[in-house]
Order: structure tokens, then C-alpha cells, then sequence
């Protein structure tokens, strides 16, 4: 197991090492005229000194090689565009926990209210509950999340009795975007927890449990539940990280100070050190969010043991 | 034979209701279980034989209803007969299902789940049934581990279904309705998905812990070899009845039923060469509609006219021995069983 796992370490930084010196060298692809606003009047010797200034006059590898030192230092690099020589990592500083407050609390509600909501839908199937949770689902799916977002901000914000510009500080103002973000995930989980748990209610197993004399909640919770929890667990760790990404139309809708939309903007500006900073870090969630997965499923399931090779038992 | 009866079943009637249509899958079944008998009932595939058992259960399907007749378990100690047709409420059932009866499925591979250790689903067993506490209860799965004869309990307490083989894992699915100490284990094909070796030690099994435990055992097979082998009478199921019953050698040695012949013919023999295994023509009568006369009668070439119209009641050959056809009527022709038959009945080729 732990041997496992340190391969899979190893793996996923070299993942992270292909990852950004692909991104890297694809930047440098890009035509020189957006690092400069007024490159029409320009003379070309300004032109060099310039690109010179940036450190894009060097061969490819040895500015790759310079940027990875760079990183081992926890030196991000400074921006020249989005916001002229502060640190990467100080843009990023302020932003990020923002964002992922908003995606911890709204994964938090997503689970809290998405799992007992498909749990109870497929244990009372085909009754009143059941019916109401599959309208919900299936307005929340039919209907563009843009659409129920604005009616959520236009009535919410009168109701809650907040003004549109966020505040940061103050709880209300994150009650409502918090909730936004969870009703898709609310959906998402409730849809496939009851799905997965009518599969497993007829299988075997669950009937020789019923036999055994257990009642038809006690089955439902000790056996169903968990055998149904397997197959879903695994998406968990991505899903709660691409929500600390932070989500751009709802960080937009309620002007939050996040990084949604933040990747979008930087490559607009050809600001390279920006994009390389946040292309890090989206990386970094996505191996680390498939790594958990993959190690949620193992806690879960005894079954799946990672340190064994396929077809050896 | 005055033995105490534990469930008396009579004139039961089950229905289904599938896409507006009503299937008649049992057809008033009248059958008596004894105290400490081990009694099979075998059939093809579709006789209704797991549809019966369930219905003591309460483990229909949803579109399932018991229609009529009655079935009265009267093996609890510590309370009145239980007129099982008439429980309804889920909370009732509860103190039938493990308690009273327990059954055992027949894929032993799927009948556990895959993620708790088999100590801890043999003790839910337990814990259900006894009232013990948790480390009585840990102690007693062990010694359950030890009487289904699984070596190294301590050890294996601890260990996933998917540590263990499918004879295995069938011997803790025992051990699960054992935790249960209901009075009645109903056995649905439990050795079906096992391979021939495996199979004859389960029904050793099976045999040992019905002494040890006092029960009644249910066993639901097609393969009549299982049944010589264990068996202390037998039931012939046809078409959501009950064709012919009686002793295990009433049914090897005597067979009266034509569907019973049939089923002993299409057994291979041992030292016949060269001639195709015999087997029954056409196909079991469709369910949905009304049988007229005897279910069988379509399939069987010797039938007489009166199977076509008038359904057999039940005629007593022996006292343990009875079947439902006319030609055990007085007035019925003489119609010789296949050689087959006569065959088993002078030498026993069995």
C-alpha cells in the first residue's frame, strides 16, 4: 500500500513536470505582439529589449530550465500584465481562499443535503418523496443553471435583506451564492446515490439480509447504502476540488473576489507568469483529486487493493 | 406417521400481476412440513418452487399476493400459531424472517456483501435474534464459524467475502441463517452454482446441522440426485402445484405421476450406451391462463381424456404417499410407467 502510494506520488509529479513544461513551451508559441499594448508603434530594437527584459530571447530549454528552479524556490514569477510586477504568488494568495471557502461550503451542503436526499428516494421509491426529488433533479438538470442562478440572486438578495455588492465578512452574503453552487452537485448526488442504491437493493446479498430478519431500513442504511456509496466516492475528491476552483459566472454574479474566471482573463493579457501559476495550480487539483479518489475508493471498498498487480491474487 | 407438524399449508394461492395481466403462479398448494424432516421439493425452472417458500417469508416481489388458503407455522415456543398468509405489516414479518425461518439462497458468490467482514454479517445475525451482547455475540459467530466447519474462525471473522471460495462462501451463508436459530431453514438450490464436490459436503453439511440444531429443513432442488442424497420425503412440483408427495423411496421406488416418471426417465443412467437421454416434449403451460385439467396432461402422450377436462384431486397410494392424477382412479386403464421407471422400481439403478 504504502509502496503504492509512493509510485503514485512519483507519477503524479511527473505528471505535473509534463504537464507544465508542455503549457510552457506552447506559450512561447504565441505571436510576441500581445506582450506589448502598443506594439504597432514599437521599433524593433524596443521590441527586443523588451522580449530581453522578459527572458524570451533565451533558447527554449534554458527558460524552461529557469523556470522550474524557479519553482523548487516557491517562486512563481512576477506579473507583467494582469497586475504590473506583483508576485504571482501573492495574486493567488488573496484570491484562492476565497474561492475555496465558497466551494468547501458548498460541497458541505451538497453532501449534507444531496445523500440523505437520494438515500430517502430510493428507500421510499415510487412515493411522494421520490417524486418530488426526481422534479427537483430534473429541473435542475433541464433548466440552464444561468437561468435559476439570476432568479436566485434577484429574489434572494430581497429576501435575505442583503445589497449586491458581496461583503466578504459578513456570513449572509455567502449564504446565497454558497447555495447556487450546491443545487447542480445536490442534484448530481441525490440522481446517482438512488440510482446506485436501486441497483444494489436487488442484488443477493440484500435479500438474504432481508431474510436474515434485518428491517427494511436497517438494510437500507448498514448494507445498500455503503455498497451503493462505493462507485460515487470516487468522484467526490474531484468534484469538492473543481468547486474550490471557484465557479466564474457565480464569482461574477456576485462580484466575489475569487479566481473563477481568473485562467480566462490572464491568457487574454499574455501574461505567461499568471498562466503558469494557476495552470500549476489547476494541475496540482486535478492529480491530487484523482489520487484521493482512487485512495477513497480503497478506504471503502476492500476489494480494491492498489499494491497488487492486475491479475495477481 | 405422528409426527408433530411445524407448517401446514392448504389450498395456497399466489398471484402476480405483471402489465395488467394476473399470473397464477401457485395453484393451491396443500403440503405439511414436520418437525426435524428434511423435506425437498423439486421442479424445472418456473414450477413455483422459490415462489412457494418465499410467500413464508413475506419475501414476495411487490405485485406478488397470496390469494387464497392458508399456511400455519406453529413452531414457536414462546407463542400462538401463525397464520402466515394473514401477516401484512413489515414490523410482523420481522419476527418471522430469521427468527421463525431462515433461508439460504442459492448463489453463495452474491449472497454477501462484498464489503463487510462475513464476522460482522454472521453477528447482525446474532445480534438480531439473541439477545446477547456484543462480545457473546462475537463469541457465538465463532463457534457458528467452527459447526459450518470453516477452520481458523478467529482468523477468519476478520476476512472479506472475496477471501473465500464459493463453497465457502456458501458454508457462511449458513452459518448466517444458523445465527438466526430459527426452527424452519428453507434451502433454495443451495448447491446449484457449486461444483460436484463442494456440493456433497454442503449437503453434508446441511444434514449435520439439521440434527444439531433441531430443524426442519426446506430444500429446493432440480436435480433429483441431491435429493436421494438428503432428503426424507419429497415433493413433485408442476405448474405451480404439487403433482406428487411422499417418501423419498415412494417417489424413487413408486413413482405414480406421469410427470414424475418423466422426470425419473430424463435421469442418465449409468451403463446405457448409444440411446439419447430421455426428455419431456413440449414446454410447462403458460401461466397467465386458466388450466384446465391436469397441468401435465398437454406433455404427456399416455393422457386420458378425462386430464383435459377435470383437474386430479389428490389419491392416497400409502399412507406417506399420495399423487393428483386419474390414473390412480378405480375406474382409470392400466398404464405401465416407462421402462425407465420399472426399471428403478426392479433393480434400482439409482
Amino acid at each position: 500500500m504504502l509502496k503504492y502510494l509512493g509510485k503514485r506520488i512519483a507519477r503524479s509529479f511527473l505528471t505535473l513536470i509534463i504537464i507544465l513544461t508542455a503549457v510552457f513551451c506552447l506559450l512561447r508559441l504565441m505571436p510576441i505582439e500581445g506582450y506589448f499594448q502598443n506594439f504597432d508603434k514599437m521599433t524593433p530594437q524596443q521590441i527586443q529589449v523588451g522580449l530581453k527584459e522578459m527572458g524570451l530571447t533565451d533558447p527554449l530549454p534554458v527558460q524552461v530550465i529557469r523556470f522550474f528552479k524557479d519553482l523548487l524556490q516557491g517562486d512563481l514569477g512576477v506579473s507583467r500584465i494582469y497586475r504590473s510586477n506583483v508576485p504571482v504568488s501573492d495574486i493567488l494568495k488573496d484570491k484562492v481562499p476565497v474561492s475555496v471557502k465558497l466551494g468547501v461550503w458548498s460541497m458541505a451542503l451538497s453532501l449534507l443535503v444531496g445523500l440523505p436526499m437520494g438515500a430517502l428516494m430510493a428507500r421510499y421509491k415510487y412515493r411522494w418523496f421520490d417524486k418530488i426529488g426526481t422534479l427537483f433533479i430534473v429541473c435542475i438538470q433541464a433548466v440552464p443553471a444561468a437561468v435559476y442562478f439570476l432568479y436566485i440572486q434577484l429574489y434572494g438578495t430581497k429576501l435575505m435583506g442583503v445589497g449586491l455588492l458581496f461583503q466578504i465578512n459578513d456570513p449572509k452574503y455567502w449564504v446565497l451564492p454558497v447555495l447556487s453552487m450546491s443545487l447542480g452537485n445536490i442534484a448530481f448526488y441525490g440522481m446517482w446515490l438512488r440510482r446506485y442504491m436501486v441497483d444494489e437493493s436487488n442484488k443477493d446479498y440484500v435479500k438474504l439480509a432481508k431474510a436474515k430478519g434485518m428491517s427494511e431500513g436497517g438494510v437500507m442504511f448498514k448494507h445498500i447504502f455503503r455498497n451503493a456509496f462505493v462507485p460515487l466516492a470516487q468522484y467526490i475528491p474531484t468534484a469538492f476540488l473543481n468547486t474550490v476552483i471557484g465557479s466564474i459566472y457565480i464569482e461574477s454574479l456576485y462580484s466575489i473576489p475569487g479566481m473563477g474566471g481568473l485562467l480566462v482573463t490572464v491568457i487574454k493579457k499574455h501574461d505567461n507568469t499568471m498562466v503558469q501559476g494557476i495552470v500549476l495550480l489547476y494541475a496540482c487539483v486535478g492529480v491530487l483529486g484523482l489520487l484521493l479518489g482512487d485512495l477513497l475508493m480503497v478506504l471503502l471498498d476492500p476489494r480494491i487493493s492498489l499494491g497488487k498487480k492486475e491479475g495477481d491474487r | 406417521m405422528n409426527q408433530e407438524k411445524i407448517l401446514e399449508v392448504n389450498d395456497l394461492d399466489i398471484k402476480f400481476e405483471l402489465r395488467g395481466k394476473t399470473l397464477h403462479a401457485i395453484r393451491g398448494i396443500s403440503l405439511d412440513l414436520y418437525k426435524g424432516e428434511i423435506l425437498a421439493i423439486v421442479g424445472e425452472s418456473g414450477s413455483g418452487k422459490s415462489v412457494f417458500t418465499k410467500s413464508f417469508m413475506g419475501l414476495l416481489e411487490r405485485n406478488g399476493y397470496v390469494d387464497g388458503g392458508s399456511a400455519v407455522y406453529s413452531g414457536a415456543e414462546d407463542r400462538e400459531n401463525v397464520e402466515l398468509t394473514a401477516v401484512k405489516r413489515e414490523k410482523d414479518w420481522l419476527k418471522i424472517r430469521g427468527h421463525e425461518i431462515a433461508m439460504i439462497m442459492q448463489d453463495p458468490m452474491t449472497s454477501l456483501s462484498p464489503l463487510k467482514t462475513i464476522g460482522v454479517q454472521i453477528m447482525e445475525a446474532v445480534l438480531l435474534h439473541q439477545k446477547v451482547g456484543h462480545s457473546e455475540a462475537k463469541k457465538r459467530t465463532l463457534k457458528y464459524l467452527m459447526d459450518v466447519g470453516i477452520q481458523d474462525p478467529e482468523k477468519r471473522f476478520d476476512q472479506y467475502p472475496h477471501e473465500f471460495s464459493g463453497g465457502m462462501r456458501q458454508r457462511v451463508v449458513i452459518a448466517i441463517a444458523i445465527a438466526c436459530n430459527p426452527q424452519i431453514l428453507i434451502c433454495d438450490e443451495p448447491t446449484t452454482a457449486l461444483d460436484v464436490t463442494i456440493q456433497a459436503q454442503i449437503l453434508d453439511l446441511i444434514k449435520e446441522l439439521r440434527h444439531k440444531y433441531r430443524l426442519s429443513v426446506i430444500l429446493i432442488t432440480h436435480d433429483l440426485g441431491v435429493v436421494a442424497n438428503i432428503a426424507d420425503r419429497v415433493a413433485v412440483m408442476y405448474a405451480g402445484d404439487i403433482v406428487e408427495i411422499g417418501t423419498c423411496e415412494d417417489i424413487f421406488y413408486d413413482a405414480r405421476h406421469p410427470y414424475t416418471w418423466a422426470l425419473l426417465s430424463s435421469l442418465p443412467q449409468v451403463g446405457v450406451k448409444g440411446t439419447d437421454l430421455f426428455s419431456i416434449p413440449g414446454t410447462p403451460p403458460n401461466l397467465y391462463t386458466e388450466i384446465k385439467g391436469d397441468a401435465f396432461a398437454p406433455r404427456n402422450p399416455q393422457a386420458l381424456k378425462i386430464d383435459f377436462v377435470k383437474r386430479p384431486p389428490y389419491f392416497e397410494v400409502s399412507p406417506t404417499h399420495k399423487a393428483k392424477t386419474w390414473l390412480l382412479d378405480p375406474r382409470a386403464p392400466k398404464v405401465d410407467p416407462p421402462p425407465v421407471v420399472s426399471k428403478i422400481r426392479n433393480g434400482g439403478l439409482l
